[in-house]
């Protein structure tokens, strides 16, 4: 099983996929707590945007993804919390619009091939070396922002409001943490894929928090989930060819039920 | 006589929104070591009152002061200690421990990517004792009774070692006898560790003994006097419009 590793293509998905994993535990946490889950979503779909952007105009198409993912952050951020629009329907709003829009740059560019398929479902040859140093770069500036404005993070999504009331800078951290979140999901898209993102960084926290225990601890357990979810889909992936984001997703779904399982009410 | 620094200050402090007026010319002062009470009708502004204080909402006009300082220049919100209503309705599920929620109170005094300090440490575990929490350390907050979160929240505000403690409807979803323990905790905080104290009540008959000031809020602050001129049935019954009764707890 340990000679798979033994492929370049294998490392580079492997190398990608826990740097993944373990920011789409952190972060999801946070916006699992908000009930925020579908921010990851509809980014996920945005990015789609920037991928279509960057094979019209043959460009990198990741670039184009974490530029397109974070300007709709700060837009969804912008429209919650200036203007006091529902959470709901702001990303109900660009998931379908920018879905319909990453239809039309795609149709334009007469690019619906295999290689707009390995951007939606994930593919463990997509990864390149290039995509690789995005990730390390973009991924270690992520983590290290989280990692600094963790426990504030955590105050914020517990009782925002008091937070806000000792000082800590609410507004700013929340553009903040959407902003790291757009770019986690836009470095994804590689190995899971557009349409199944949103998974990776939504069921390993849900299926922690089922076990009952403080922050600390779901966060690591969370990490854990996502990690091994990783290691198997990716590992699956090469053994029977199949989708890797559809794998891992496959993956966490079966931790999902084992935790709820364990913890019947 | 003994000089007592004021805490906070409303000169002028108007609210309005969308045409409406929800506080009109609030002129007050809470003085350190006082013990105040806001009470007023649902609707009247107590909430809005506090909201403003704490920077959470913008007077239309006006200015506002904590510890002699403008507000908007005013930094140490940690001598704050701030329990905002229905805090203690948390969600069963969320993953936070009871020593995780108290020790929040020291995040905004911690620098970034700071761990917890020996001080931070003791002072977390002198907030959990006061507030007879120490028990419960490892369990979700989410599981506990409506008392023992209210107990733990105002753990989690004393972490901060504030000089003034904020609390706005401390009672809502939590049993008599535990309300009878709160007011009776809010007393030896104020009289043991010296903490000016300023909650919203609905419940007028606890503030008879030993309230310092009373605030009345019903649009705009109408009263601000000694509670003993203020909670005959007379006095309650022409401020909130309708005939009231006035119950007192042997606390």
């Amino acid at each position: 099983m340990i000679e798979m590793l033994n492929y370049p293509f294998m490392q580079r998905a492997f190398a990608a996929g826990l740097i993944i994993a373990i920011l789409a535990a952190i972060s999801g946490s946070f916006i699992v707590l908000r009930r925020y889950s579908l921010l990851s979503e509809t980014l996920a779909h945005v990015s789609l945007v920037g991928v279509s952007i960057g094979i019209l105009i043959g460009s990198n198409p990741l670039w184009m993804a974490i530029i397109a993912s974070l300007v709709a952050s700060w837009m969804i951020e912008y429209l919650r919390s200036v203007h006091h629009l529902y959470s709901d329907s702001i990303l109900a709003i660009f998931l379908s619009g920018s879905l319909a829009l990453a239809i039309i740059i795609v149709s334009l560019a007469g690019s619906f091939n295999a290689s707009l398929f390995s951007y939606l479902f994930g593919s463990i040859l997509s990864v390149t070396n290039e995509d690789l140093i995005i990730m390390a770069i973009a991924g270690t500036a992520g983590m290290a922002l989280l990692l600094l404005f963790f426990k504030e993070l955590y105050f914020i999504a517990f009782d925002e409001e008091v937070a806000r009331a000792s000082g800590i800078r609410v507004g700013l951290l929340n553009f903040m943490l959407v902003s790291v979140i757009a770019v986690i999901i836009a470095l994804s898209i590689r190995v899971v894929g557009t349409l199944l993102i949103g998974a990776l960084m939504v069921i390993p926290p849900v299926a922690a928090i089922r076990f009952g225990l403080g922050f600390f601890k779901t966060m690591l357990l969370s990490i854990a989930i996502a990690l091994v979810s990783v290691i198997i889909g990716l590992s699956a992936s090469f053994f029977f060819s199949l989708p890797s984001g559809a794998a891992i997703v496959l993956c966490l779904l079966l931790f999902f039920i084992a935790a709820l399982v364990i913890n019947l009410p | 006589m003994k000089f007592s620094p004021s805490l906070f200050e409303f000169h002028n402090v108007t609210l309005t929104r969308q045409d409406n007026e929800i506080l009109k010319s609030v002129n007050c002062t809470v003085l350190k070591g006082e013990y105040c009470a806001i009470i007023g009708p649902n609707g009247g502004g107590k909430t809005t009152l506090i909201r403003l204080l704490m920077g959470l909402d913008k007077p239309t006009s006006g200015t506002i002061k904590l510890f002699g300082v403008e507000q908007h220049q005013f930094k140490a919100w940690h001598k704050i200690g701030y329990v905002p209503q229905r805090s203690a309705l948390v969600d069963a599920s969320f993953p936070a421990t009871v020593r995780e929620v108290v020790a929040m109170g020291r995040y905004a005094l911690r620098g970034i990517l700071s761990f917890e300090s020996a001080e931070d440490k003791r002072i977390i575990e002198e907030s959990m004792e006061q507030m007879a929490v120490s028990d419960l350390r490892d369990r979700l907050i989410g599981h506990l009774s409506g008392g023992q979160r209210q107990r733990v929240m105002i753990a989690r505000a004393l972490a901060s070692h504030p000089e003034v403690l904020i609390v706005d409807e401390p009672n809502t979803g939590v049993d008599v006898e535990s309300q009878h323990r709160f007011y009776e905790l809010l007393r030896s905080l104020h009289k043991t560790r010296g903490i000016s104290i300023l909650f919203i009540t609905h419940d007028v008959g606890v503030i008879a003994e030993d309230i310092s000031k009373l605030f009345f809020v019903n649009q705009t602050l109408l009263v601000s006097q000694t509670p003993q001129e203020i909670v005959g049935c007379e006095s309650i019954s022409r401020l909130y419009g309708n005939p009231s009764h006035v119950l007192t707890h042997n606390h």
